[in-house]
């Protein structure tokens, strides 16, 4: 069901015509108690990732009910954009995997700052302003199916992938998952660090992912799906969440940490200027930075932190942070870049070339 | 004293801090200016370094524009952490290649020709720094100006400039309040002589009619000059005044004398008794009258010689013993015993024989005729670097709350009655101008009732 209406969701956005109208997945959440306050989240993230966050939300503030609207992160963006200029209602936080776009927000003033004893905690890469934090931790990993793909052949660095892909391109032709990088800005987030981390090896890769024929889906969820369908052998670029939550309901996965770089993806969460209940939407950013917040996160929802170990069953260092290959999305202005239209349009021309052979 | 009196010290201290308030906010002042230029020439650079990156990314392929942001024009810009960052390339058609479409220096686009262009502005609510960049491109179309505008927030900008503005505040104000601190402890060293010359004056004997020679700074001499004159035209005036007393009293001698000589030439025989106690009383008061003015001869004699003669050396025995004589009447009530004890070391002072004479005498005469019942003593002593001529009587004495008084001028205890008031008055001045003091000691058991004039010792004798 959800999935059909994120279909239909990109389908009216794919439409011109049916921009003015963005529609999101909805999900409501009773308060515990005698309902005193209504907090509105618009998020680009997985409902099932948020639910058990909200839940505790709700335990620490009876009196809360929460409206959660997920969309794609582009529609969300879309809308934040409208919220801003006054053209319809603004969430109390917004929720995005796509920082980028949040950047650009908060660059356009469309961000109110807020500062507390949670907010200092955050590291400096996951802070803008005061007014985008990023509230998770998440590798980009590779995944696998491990009935298709022996273990001796799993690439373990972007490298790796490359040169297994160029040994056999016929083997893995229409086998190779990854994200529309069109539809999703995430997908185009990563792919644009990864061409900003490791110019060469991502020029060779995309070369590699061309002649593969690569299947490309707007989710990470539909990417695992594929897998978990014997479609697809291999996918790049999954969020390790994602990857993680599909590892555990299907053990046929495996997942990889890549040994040459990582990168990692912090959501973001930010108070729009013109939120109705800018402090409710505070309070619950405040929780989700919390310590309770993360160990809920890494209990239920994100499985990845920055300070703990690797969950067990991910094929990479211990830590990541310290062995020095993590590179996180630094929240902040270079972000910017991504979010020329210029450069957006000429980047993902570029991969389209490439990837679909046009 | 309920007025305001303004103190010199406050009127300097108030307008060194005035200056210095003044000149504390002009620093002040200066030090947020050059703070403000030094953070916009630190950021400009960063801001300038950015759009050079991005003004280089403009390529010509096949005749039209390529344009590819490079990222490290933002990494660069977001040095400054929390700044906004806006931009926009414009082609040489005019219209804008990408960015903020509606971003627009104040400077006008054909500015940047001649080189880059900085200014201030605000764009979506907030101030910005502003630099445009051109370049000349030529496409298919002919060649044109293309330029890139890049804007920042002025947070960064502004907190840098706040801080050092801040140190700068800082350091001028503890500057300003030594400066102070120092101001006002040089100005109550320096105004210390005006209290050393207060205090010189307040301690001055009131008869001490000599100039003042205090050790004063040069911008307090015409002050003490003042004084000076004032003291000495003070004095001229009682100098005449006592000269006039000394004649006026010389002048009623000689009546007086012929008047007393007169009286004792009445025969009383012929007298009722009531008319003869008429003629004792008569007798006495002239008598009275007599003694008055010689006092008053023998004061302004006193003063006199202190003013016209110099110093010597005098022997205290011999000089209290002449007093002794003087005093002690022939005709003394025969009951009375009196004694003179000279001193067995024989002291020498500084002092002139008969001013010092005179005074004694007044002292004895005093015992004898107000004090002394059946028993006077003079003594001379000498008690460490003082010599001292003590006068003791069995009489009642002075009491002590008197002693102050009665060394005034005409003042006495009991007054009218046979008291001329001068005697000690003359002994005390004698006694301070030569450095010493009249003195009382009170009856006691078995000691007498006891007045002393004690003079310092001459300097050789002192040792």
């Amino acid at each position: 069901m959800r999935l059909l209406l994120r279909s239909l969701a990109i389908f009216l956005w794919l439409l011109p015509s049916a921009a003015a109208a963005i529609e999101g997945q909805r999900a409501f959440f009773p308060s515990n108690g005698k309902e005193t306050e209504r907090l509105t989240i618009h998020a680009a993230t997985d409902l099932e990732a948020m639910r058990p966050l909200i839940r505790d939300f709700q335990e620490l503030r009876p009196g809360v009910a929460v409206d959660f609207v997920d969309y794609v992160t582009n529609d969300l963006f879309r809308q934040a954009v409208d919220a801003c200029a006054g053209k319809s209602r603004s969430a109390d936080i917004l929720l995005s995997s796509s920082v980028d776009q949040l950047v650009r927000l908060a660059n356009d003033g469309c961000a109110e700052a807020h500062t507390s004893r949670e907010t200092s905690a955050a590291p400096a890469w996951a802070n803008w302003r005061d007014e985008i934090f990023g509230f998770t931790f998440e590798p980009v990993v590779f995944v696998y199916d491990r009935r298709a793909l022996p273990a001796a052949e799993v690439p373990r660095s972007h490298e790796e992938l490359a040169d297994l892909l160029r040994r056999e391109p016929e083997e893995f032709r229409n086998r190779i998952g990854t994200y529309d990088i069109e539809a999703s800005g995430v997908g185009y987030l990563l792919a644009f660090n990864d061409s900003r981390q490791a110019p060469t090896t991502y020029g060779r890769l995309l070369e590699s992912l061309s002649r593969t024929k690569t299947v490309t889906r707007c989710c990470n969820n539909e990417v695992l799906g594929e897998i978990a369908a014997g479609n697809v052998r291999l996918a790049y670029n999954v969020l390790g969440s994602y990857a993680y939550a599909a590892a555990k309901a299907n053990p046929d996965l495996g997942i990889v940490v890549p040994g040459d770089y990582t990168l990692v993806l912090s959501r973001g969460a930010m108070i729009p200027s013109n939120a109705r209940k800018p402090a409710l939407g505070k309070q619950f950013l405040d929780y989700l930075l919390s310590s309770r917040g993360r160990a809920v996160a890494r209990e239920y929802s994100f499985f990845f932190s920055e300070s703990g170990p690797l969950p067990a069953g991910v094929d990479g260092p211990a830590s990541l942070m310290e062995s020095g290959i993590a590179r996180p999305i630094r929240i902040g202005p270079a972000l910017l870049a991504a979010q020329d239209e210029i450069q957006r349009r000429s980047f993902i021309e570029d991969w389209k070339r490439l990837i679909e052979g046009r | 004293m309920t007025t305001h009196r303004s103190s010199l010290f406050a009127r300097i201290v108030r307008r060194v801090a005035i200056v210095l308030m003044l000149g504390a906010a002009s620093l002040i002042t200066a030090a947020w200016l050059y703070a403000r230029t030094a953070a916009d020439e630190a950021y400009d650079r960063l801001l300038l370094g950015a759009a050079f990156q991005m003004s280089e990314s403009l390529t010509v392929a096949d005749g039209a524009l390529r344009f590819v942001l490079p990222p490290s024009a933002f990494e660069l810009l977001g040095l400054a952490q929390r700044d906004r960052i806006f931009y926009r390339v414009i082609d040489p058609a005019g219209s804008t290649l990408t960015g903020y479409a509606d971003l627009e220096p104040k400077a006008p686009l054909s500015q940047s020709r001649n080189g880059p262009v900085f200014g201030n502005t605000e764009y979506r609510g907030a101030a910005v720094r502003t630099v445009t960049l051109s370049r000349a491109m030529t496409l298919n179309d002919g060649t044109g100006w293309s330029y890139v505008v890049v804007a920042q927030t002025v947070e960064a900008r502004q907190a840098l400039a706040s801080e050092l503005t801040t140190r700068a505040t800082f350091l001028v104000a503890v500057m300003s309040l030594l400066a102070l601190g120092g101001t006002a402890l040089a100005v109550r060293y320096s105004l210390r002589p005006v209290d050393v010359l207060g205090d010189a004056l307040r301690q001055r004997d009131p008869q001490d009619l000599t100039p003042m020679s205090a050790d004063v700074p040069r911008e307090l001499i015409p002050f003490m000059t003042s004084i000076n004159h004032f003291i000495n035209r003070l004095d001229e005036r009682v100098k005449l005044l006592q000269r006039y007393v000394a004649d006026s009293a010389h002048q009623i001698r000689t009546p007086l004398t012929a008047l007393t000589a007169q009286v004792s030439l009445i025969n009383e025989d012929n007298l009722t008794p009531d008319d003869r106690r008429h003629l004792e009383r008569v007798r006495n008061r002239t008598a009275e009258l007599a003694r008055f003015t010689n006092q008053l001869l023998n004061h302004a004699m006193v003063i006199h010689r202190f003013d016209s003669s110099q110093l010597a050396a005098v022997s205290l025995n011999d000089v209290a013993r002449k007093a002794f004589r003087t005093a002690i009447p022939i005709t003394v009530d025969p009951d009375m015993v009196v004694s003179f004890e000279a001193a067995e070391d024989d002291p020498v002072i500084m002092g002139d024989m008969l001013s010092l004479r005179e005074a004694i005498a007044n002292v004895i005469d005093n015992a004898l005729r107000h004090g002394a019942s059946s028993r006077l003593e003079v003594r001379v002593t000498r008690d460490g670097g003082y010599g001292r001529v003590e006068v003791s009587d069995d009489g009642p004495g002075i009491p002590a709350q008197e002693w102050g008084n009665v060394t005034k001028r005409f003042y006495s205890t009991r007054s009218g009655k046979g008291a001329s008031g001068l005697g000690f008055a003359i002994a005390s001045e004698v006694a301070s101008v030569l450095g010493g003091r009249i003195g009382f000691r009170e009856k006691a058991e078995g000691q007498d009732f006891c007045v002393f004039i004690e003079v310092p010792l001459a300097a050789e004798e002192r040792v």
